[in-house]
C-alpha cells in the first residue's frame, strides 16, 4: 500500500515542472521515452550489424513484444502467468493455418479440415483472425483465470498451456504436429517488428497508467482495500488477461511472418523460461523493466551460447556445455527474488526516473 | 471384467503416485505458502542419485529404496536452507518464481554435469513383476505403489496427529506466529515439513525408476504439474484435498484413456486438464478448499 502512495505522488510531482499536461499525454510520452533505447538499438542494428546479428536481433524483439505483454497481466495484477506462450503459438499457428499458400499446404496439411488447405489470406487479414482466435481463447480462460486467486490462477495459467501444446501435437491434420510447419510467407522483417515493439511498448504504459491499470494494480495490493471503494478485481483482471493475450499473439504472428517455419517446442517451456526471467530480472512492475530484462538478458544469453557451444580458449577446446544456458536463467530468476524482488528498475517508469533525476541536478 | 478390473487397478495406482507428490506439495504450501515447482527436481536427485550409486556398484534393491527416499529428504532439506529461506517471508508470488528458477537449474544441471538423453537403471525392476490371483495377472508395481502411498498417508496422518512436532506443523498451518510465540522454533517446523515432503517425493521416485527403468532430466517436472493440478481440484493447502485431488485425477487420466478411441489417445492430456478447469468453474476453491472470506487471513 505503501508502494501505491509513493507512486502516486511521485507521479504528479513528475508533472509539476512542465505544467498540468494531460495524464494520457503524460503516460503516451513515457511509452515513447521507454521505447527509445530499443528504437535506438534497432536503429543502428539496421544501419550497421551483418546479417547474422539481424536475425538475432528479430528473435529478441519478439521476446520483447512477449515480455511486455506478460507484464500486462503479472505486473498490474501480481499473479504469475506461466501459460503466456500459448498465445504466442496460437497467434503463430493461426497465421500458420490461415496465410500459407495452398500449393505449400498440399505438400503439409492436406488433410486439414473446414477446407483450410485450399484457402489463403492475404497476411493482414489472416493476422487479423489469428489475434480474433487469441481473444476468443484468452476470453474463455480469462472467464476462469480472474475468478481464481493467485496460486490456483497461476496452476490454470500452466493447465492452459499444456492443453493448447497438446492440441497442437496431436491435431496433425492442421497442425502438423511435431513436424516443423513451414512454407509460411516471410512478409515482416526488422523496421515492422520494430514499429510493433514500440506501439506495444506504449500501449502497456498506456494501460499501466490508465484508470482500469491503476484500479488493478491497487487490487493486487490490497484485495479489501481495493473491493470496499468499488474496485471490481475480477472483471480488470479479465480484461489485463485479455490484452496480455493480444499482444503475445501478436508476437506469434510477427514471429511466423518472418521466421516462415514454426513448430510447437518453440511455444512450449523454453519461451516461458526465458521471458520470464526477462521480466523478473528487469523488474515486472514497470514497462521500462520489462524492457531492460529483454534487453540485459538477451545479449546475455548470446554470450552463454557461444560458451555453451564449445569454444576454444587459448588453444584449449571446451567440450560442449548443454543447458549451460537453462542454468544462467534458473540462477537469474532464483537471485532476483532473494536479493532484489523489484528487478533492476524497481518501481519507476525510466521517464520518471529521469525526471527525478534532471530535479535533482538542478 | 478382467479388462475393467485391470483399468480400476491402473486408475488406483495412478492416483496414488499424484496424491503422494500432490501431499508433499500440500504439506510445505499449508505451511509457508510455497509454492514448490521444486519438488520435480526433487523426485530428479532422488532418482539421478540411484542411478549414480548403481553406476558405481551398488546392487541392492533395499539400500537403492532407502537411498531413493533419504536423498530426496535431503535434498528437500537443502533446497530449503539454500533457496527457500531468503524468500520465505515474500509473496507467495515470489516464492513461486523462486521455485520455478531452482526447478529450471537443477534440471539442467543434471543436462550438463550427467546428461541429456535417458540413463538406463536396471537395479529397481525387480519390483516390476506380474503377480497371478486366480483368474487375474496383476503387476506387483501397482499393487505396491497402492499399499507403500496408503502407509504413507496413515504414517503421516499419525505424524501429524500424535507426535509434537506433527502438532506444530499442523498448527503452523494455521497461525505460525503464534507456534513461535509458544516457544517452537521456526526453522525445525519448516525443515520437518520439508524432509516429510522430500521423503513423499522419494517414494513416488522409487516407482517411477522401477517402472520406466530409466531416468532423464524433466523426469519429476511434468509429475508435479499433474500434482499441482489435483492440489488445485482438492483445494490448496488442504492435506486431505492433495490425496483426494490426486486419485480423482488418476480416474479421469484412466477413464479417458477407457473411454477415447485409440486415435484420439494424444487429447488425454488436453481433455484431462479441460474437465478440471470446468471443475474450477464451477468450485473455484477446488472440492475440499474453504472459501476465503473478505477479512479472513489472506491466502
Amino acid at each position: 500500500m505503501a508502494h501505491m502512495e509513493i507512486s502516486a505522488s511521485t507521479s504528479t510531482a513528475v508533472a509539476t515542472p512542465s505544467g498540468p499536461a494531460k495524464p494520457v499525454l503524460r503516460s503516451l510520452l513515457g511509452g515513447l521515452v521507454t521505447a527509445l533505447p530499443v528504437l535506438a538499438i534497432g536503429l543502428l542494428i539496421l544501419a550497421f550489424a551483418p546479417a547474422y546479428y539481424t536475425h538475432l536481433a528479430l528473435a529478441a524483439f519478439v521476446n520483447l513484444i512477449v515480455v511486455v505483454g506478460l507484464q500486462v497481466f503479472m505486473g498490474n495484477g501480481n499473479i504469475a502467468n506461466l501459460g503466456h506462450s500459448a498465445f504466442v503459438g496460437i497467434g503463430a499457428y493461426g497465421v500458420a493455418v490461415l496465410a500459407t499458400p495452398p500449393a505449400m499446404k498440399k505438400l503439409s496439411i492436406p488433410d486439414a479440415p473446414f477446407g483450410l488447405a485450399d484457402i489463403a489470406l492475404d497476411p493482414l487479414t489472416a493476422a487479423l483472425c489469428a489475434l480474433l482466435a487469441v481473444g476468443v481463447v484468452a476470453a474463455a480462460s480469462g472467464k476462469v483465470i480472474s475468478r481464481l486467486s493467485g496460486v490456483a490462477a497461476t496452476i490454470v495459467s500452466l493447465a492452459l498451456l499444456i492443453i493448447v501444446h497438446s492440441v497442437f501435437l496431436n491435431w496433425t491434420d492442421l497442425f502438423k504436429g511435431n513436424q516443423a510447419f513451414f512454407g509460411i510467407p516471410k512478409v515482416v522483417g526488422l523496421p515492422g517488428i520494430m514499429a510493433a515493439a514500440v506501439v506495444v511498448i506504449v500501449l502497456a504504459r498506456l494501460f499501466k497508467d490508465s484508470r482500469w491499470g491503476l484500479q488493478l494494480r491497487a487490487s493486487a495490493q490490497s484485495p479489501q482495500a481495493a473491493a470496499a471503494v468499488g474496485v471490481d478485481a475480477k472483471r480488470l483482471r479479465l480484461v489485463a488477461w485479455i490484452l496480455s493475450a493480444l499482444i503475445c499473439g501478436l508476437a506469434g504472428i510477427l514471429y511466423a511472418y518472418f521466421a516462415g517455419t514454426i513448430s510447437p517446442k518453440l511455444f512450449y517451456f523454453q519461451q516461458i523460461f526465458m521471458t520470464l526471467a526477462m521480466l523478473i530480472l528487469g523488474g515486472m512492475a514497470t514497462v521500462t523493466g520489462a524492457v531492460t530484462g529483454v534487453i540485459v538478458l538477451s545479449v546475455g544469453l548470446e554470450f552463454i551460447r557461444s560458451i555453451e557451444s564449445g569454444v576454444s580458449i587459448g588453444g584449449i577446446q571446451l567440450p560442449q556445455l548443454l543447458g549451460l544456458s537453462g542454468v544462467a536463467l534458473g540462477v537469474v530468476i532464483v537471485l532476483s527474488m532473494a536479493f532484489r524482488p523489484s528487478g533492476i528498475c524497481g518501481r519507476h517508469e525510466l521517464d520518471e526516473q529521469l525526471a527525478r533525476f534532471f530535479r535533482r541536478a538542478r | 471384467m478382467d479388462y475393467l478390473f485391470q483399468q480400476l487397478l491402473n486408475a488406483l495406482a495412478f492416483g496414488a503416485e499424484y496424491s503422494l507428490v500432490a501431499l508433499g506439495l500440500a504439506v510445505v504450501f499449508s505451511i509457508m505458502g510455497l509454492v514448490n515447482f521444486a519438488h520435480g527436481e526433487i523426485i530428479g536427485v532422488s532418482a539421478y542419485s540411484v542411478f549414480l550409486a548403481a553406476a558405481l556398484g551398488l546392487t541392492s534393491p533395499l539400500v537403492a529404496v532407502l537411498l531413493a527416499v533419504g536423498a530426496a529428504a535431503l535434498a528437500a532439506v537443502a533446497f530449503e536452507r539454500v533457496a527457500f529461506r531468503p524468500v520465505r517471508y515474500a509473496p507467495t508470488t515470489t516464492g513461486l518464481l523462486t521455485a520455478f528458477g531452482v526447478s529450471i537449474v537443477v534440471q539442467n544441471l543434471f543436462m550438463l554435469l550427467i546428461s541429456p538423453k535417458p540413463q538406463s537403471v536396471s537395479i529397481l525392476n525387480g519390483l516390476n513383476q506380474m503377480w497371478f490371483f486366480g483368474p487375474f495377472a496383476v503387476s506387483s508395481l501397482q499393487v505396491l505403489e497402492l499399499v507403500v502411498a496408503a502407509l504413507a498417508i496413515v504414517g503421516l496422518v499419525l505424524f501429524l496427529n500424535r507426535s509434537t512436532l506433527g502438532l506444530a506443523i499442523r498448527a503452523a498451518s494455521r497461525d505460525f506466529a503464534t507456534v513461535r510465540l509458544m516457544g517452537i522454533r521456526a526453522n525445525r517446523v519448516i525443515a520437518t515439513a520439508f524432509a516429510i515432503s522430500g521423503a513423499l517425493a522419494g517414494i513416488a521416485a522409487v516407482f517411477i525408476i522401477a517402472r520406466r527403468g530409466s531416468v532423464t532430466p524433466d523426469l519429476g517436472f511434468g509429475l508435479v504439474l499433474k500434482a499441482f493440478v489435483a492440489c488445485v481440484i482438492g483445494g490448496f493447502g488442504s492435506l486431505a484435498g492433495a490425496a483426494v485431488g490426486g486419485m480423482l485425477l488418476g480416474f479421469i487420466e484412466v477413464g479417458l484413456l477407457v473411454a477415447l478411441p485409440q486415435q484420439y489417445g494424444g487429447f488425454k492430456e488436453a481433455l484431462t486438464y479441460g474437465i478440471i478447469v470446468a471443475l474450477l468453474l464451477y468450485r473455484p476453491e477446488g472440492l475440499l478448499g474453504r472459501r476465503a472470506e473478505l477479512g479472513d487471513k489472506e491466502a
